[in-house]
């Protein structure tokens, strides 16, 4: 029995030298064991994972299974070949300077409300009081190509389908200098997985633009986390007073200078029905927090990509009544059209002001 | 479900071990791997399973038609069944794929606005392959080279998973045997299995993945904000990306496949080696290429009558191959670029010119072409080639990495086949044990340089 059975090893380990396979159970085995290898092995990133997905059942089963993996390979210092490689990527670096950004607005925001990070700003130049439709104006029209207007575009990946058509449009004029930085699945919802307060201290702080661009909710239609750590229910009303809260931070944050202003962009129309009203709530928040702002400006994108229905088309006419294609085929984000048609209307609505206006007209 | 997810691993582990404890009872196996497949499919939306059940049932029982007739001789019935079967597959791929751009067109066209109604339907994943694929069999059917197929048995080869979303095609001819004959449950291909998904997920999730966030995207968005380095540069990763993200995922399909005990057809066979057009797609997306050579190109008449008949029908074909792709302009003249480069190669004496030379100029067709292929619009792609030829813009992403990542994507292409080969089966040599660990060591290395989110293939839009 034994003779028997070493002789079908053998045979077996022969049929595998020549690259015949190996058995199906075996292969079970062994491509089991290698997921076991990866999960713990990769145990930081999937907790990570897990932890950045939206609020219900899915984010606490994933919590729940990775977890106690990653509890047990980091214990047996499975965890650091990954973390030593991401060190050596640079990436950690990355997280520790945004954590140590975050810890410095948090000190600041421990104070009241809406004022937290304009506080320090506040101190040192008192803010002009500007009426709505004078904004603008109050821009210091100074600006040559030495001193060059400075334009930032940021936002979640919406951004990726118009920003650098806007920046190239922008820069026709050599007194203007634009920059263009989309985050993909970044949101006001989540700041764990992406901190637009902290990001968009850091630019005001080192880039100081004269006018900012702003598109984000795409990814905002979620359960929230509120500060002492409660889940609020998706648009319950908890959840409507903290998400107007984190506009109102981040408007009162890039307003923070005088001189600066910030145009909010609304979402498009979406096709999906259940999704294009999730964003028309948003686009309602973001319009009541601009209103109460003077140097914010809310641009509605309903009547520029909507059908003569008011509807959502992915077709619409252009200026010589030609049908192009504004929209991509996932019903949401911008073709190169569409891009090209938000650019021409920022662009628009950036030079209604007359200072402003100059810089492409010099 | 994509392929390099948590959730397409945990399927695939209950599948496979269905799979081989079912084997041995051809019915229930069947059966097993049928409703799998529907699951997979319905993963992505459960709506469009009655799309892939109505080219089951409709090409399986046309099919069975075709035969009948062929078998009593009467030609006028399998012409019509041919005829409606095909008409069926075309009427889906032409309802979801391409009536919302002749409707725009021709609104345009009539200068009459929303003259004709748009549909916007979302395109169902995969509709092109497995459509493809239905009209191959019965296509075969009425050229009698194959025999129908029982219905589970046709229902399993149109619906297989692996290859159900974006390839490759693979015909009755190649699947039916393997469906009926049972595979020896003792000699799985593991690690030729294993080496293929590692080698396609390094490609998607590393390779495709750092150069469309790096490099492509950027310059395909604003080409005149890079300078021509850059742009140029920009479609030399287009091309690249293309690449590692089709041929991973064919990679990926085929070791899924082999895990299950079937083995595909190659749909890639270093592509950028090619010293002429006519070599590169005997190297590129070989399944489709081979597939237009049989069921277009040679039905139009081939290379048969006057050369001005073979370029007739080689530009026919190049035209639909592009439309195949996607209905917009830029796949029409994506396919025109290679139709009028294959003739205008056949007509010239280019055996004479130097290899690296011909290398140069087919490599760099294949890219010019790339342009449209991954440009928004026509005047997108103008913009590109103009960006090219003199752009203002300064140089804002290339650096040493990523101009060593594209040379050395390029450079990889001329490796021979046996170094591959043996670099497989360096594998192969290991216990499988040893196998799965390597694999799920692999499997690390890939998910911590590629970065967060994986964006779904390129191909799945086809």
């Amino acid at each position: 029995m034994e003779k028997m059975t070493n002789a079908e090893s053998e045979s077996n380990r022969d049929r595998r030298r020549n690259g015949q396979g190996s058995p199906a159970g075996k292969v079970l085995v062994a491509g089991l064991a290698g997921l076991a290898v990866a999960l713990f092995l990769n145990s930081s990133a999937l907790l990570a994972d897990a932890t950045r997905q939206p609020d219900g059942t899915g984010r606490s089963v994933a919590l729940a299974v990775w977890r106690p993996i990653e509890s047990v390979a980091s214990s047996l210092g499975l965890t650091w070949p990954r973390a030593t490689v991401e060190r050596l990527l640079g990436r950690s670096e990355v997280e520790q300077a945004i954590t140590l950004l975050l810890e410095k607005i948090e000190v600041v925001a421990t104070s009241e409300k809406d004022d937290r990070v304009t506080s320090s700003v506040q101190e040192e130049q008192e803010p002009r009081e500007v009426p709505g439709e004078e904004l603008r104006r109050s821009l210091k029209p100074n600006w040559d190509a030495d001193n060059p207007f400075q334009l930032w575009v940021t936002g979640d990946s919406m951004v990726r389908f118009f920003g650098d058509t806007l920046v190239s449009l922008a820069e026709t004029s050599t007194m203007v200098q634009a920059t263009s930085e989309p985050v993909l699945s970044s949101g006001l919802s989540r700041p764990d997985f992406f901190d637009w307060p902290t990001r968009l201290a850091e630019i005001m702080t080192k880039h100081d633009p004269d006018a900012v661009v702003i598109i984000l909710g795409g990814n905002d239609a979620q359960n929230i986390r509120a500060g002492d750590g409660e889940w609020l229910e998706r648009f319950n009303e908890a959840w409507l007073a903290e998400y107007r809260r984190r506009i109102g931070t981040v408007m009162d944050l890039v307003t923070s200078d005088a001189d600066r202003v910030l145009l909010w962009v609304g979402q498009p129309p979406m096709r999906e029905e259940g999704f294009d009203q999730r964003m028309q709530l948003l686009n309602n928040l973001y319009q009541v927090e601009a209103a109460e702002r003077d140097r914010v400006q809310y641009v509605d994108l309903r009547g520029l990509f909507t059908d003569s229905s008011g509807n959502y088309s992915r077709y619409l006419p252009d200026s010589a009544g030609k049908l192009v294609d504004v929209r991509l085929t996932d019903g949401v984000h911008l073709s190169h059209w569409g891009g090209q048609w938000l650019s021409a209307l920022l662009l628009r609505e950036l030079r209604r002001s007359p200072n402003v206006d100059e810089l492409w007209v010099r | 479900m994509l392929f390099p997810t948590f959730a397409f691993g945990l399927f695939f582990v209950v599948v496979f071990v269905l799979n081989w404890l079912t084997r041995p009872h051809p019915t229930v196996w069947r059966a097993v791997i049928f409703g799998s497949s529907i699951f997979f499919y319905g993963w992505w939306n459960w709506r469009f399973v009655i799309l892939l059940l109505w080219a089951i049932g409709s090409n399986w029982f046309a099919g069975n038609k075709i035969n009948s007739c062929r078998l009593r001789g009467a030609q006028d019935g399998v012409r019509a069944w041919t005829s409606i079967a095909i008409a069926s597959d075309l009427t889906l791929l032409g309802v979801f794929k391409y009536y919302d751009f002749f409707a725009v067109e021709l609104s345009n066209l009539l200068g009459m606005g929303n003259a004709v109604p748009i549909l916007e339907l979302t395109l169902p994943v995969g509709i092109s392959f497995f459509t493809f694929q239905a009209m191959s069999y019965v296509i075969d059917l009425r050229r009698g080279v194959i025999e129908p197929m029982k219905f589970l048995d046709f229902a399993v080869y149109l619906s297989f998973f692996p290859q159900l979303v974006a390839g490759p095609i693979v015909r009755a001819s190649e699947m039916a045997p393997q469906i009926a004959k049972r595979p020896d449950p003792r000699r799985v291909a593991s690690a030729e299995a294993f080496h293929l998904i590692l080698r396609g997920l390094f490609k998607k999730v590393v390779v495709s993945s750092w150069l469309a966030s790096n490099l492509v995207d950027g310059v395909f968005a604003d080409p005149q904000g890079h300078s021509s380095l850059d742009v140029l540069f920009g479609v030399y990763g287009y091309a690249i990306q293309i690449y590692a993200d089709f041929s991973g995922y064919t990679d990926i399909a085929i070791g899924v496949a082999l895990l299950l005990g079937f083995r595909f057809p190659i749909n890639f066979d270093r592509p950028y080696s090619a010293l002429s057009l006519r070599d590169f797609w005997r190297r590129w997306h070989i399944t489709l290429s081979s597939w237009l050579r049989d069921y277009l190109y040679i039905p139009l008449g081939g290379n048969r009558g006057q050369n001005s008949d073979m370029y007739r029908n080689l530009l026919i074909t190049m035209l639909l191959g592009g439309l195949w792709h996607g209905s917009t302009w830029n796949f029409v003249i994506w396919g025109a670029i290679h139709g009028v480069a294959l003739i205008i190669e056949r007509s010239l004496p280019t055996e004479r010119i130097h290899p690296v030379v011909r290398w140069a100029l087919t490599f760099h067709v294949v890219c010019f072409a790339w342009i449209f292929f991954r440009a928004d619009s026509v005047s997108a792609a103008s913009d590109v080639l103009s960006a090219i030829i003199g752009s203002s813009g300064d140089a804002k992403v290339l650096n040493a990495g990523l101009i060593f990542l594209v040379l050395a994507s390029i450079g990889v292409q001329f490796v021979t086949k046996s170094a591959s080969a043996r670099m497989g089966s360096w594998m192969n040599r290991r216990p499988v044990l040893i196998q799965g660990i390597a694999f799920g060591m692999g499997l690390v290395v890939i998910d911590t340089f590629g970065p967060e989110g994986i964006a779904p293939f390129i191909y799945f839009q086809f």
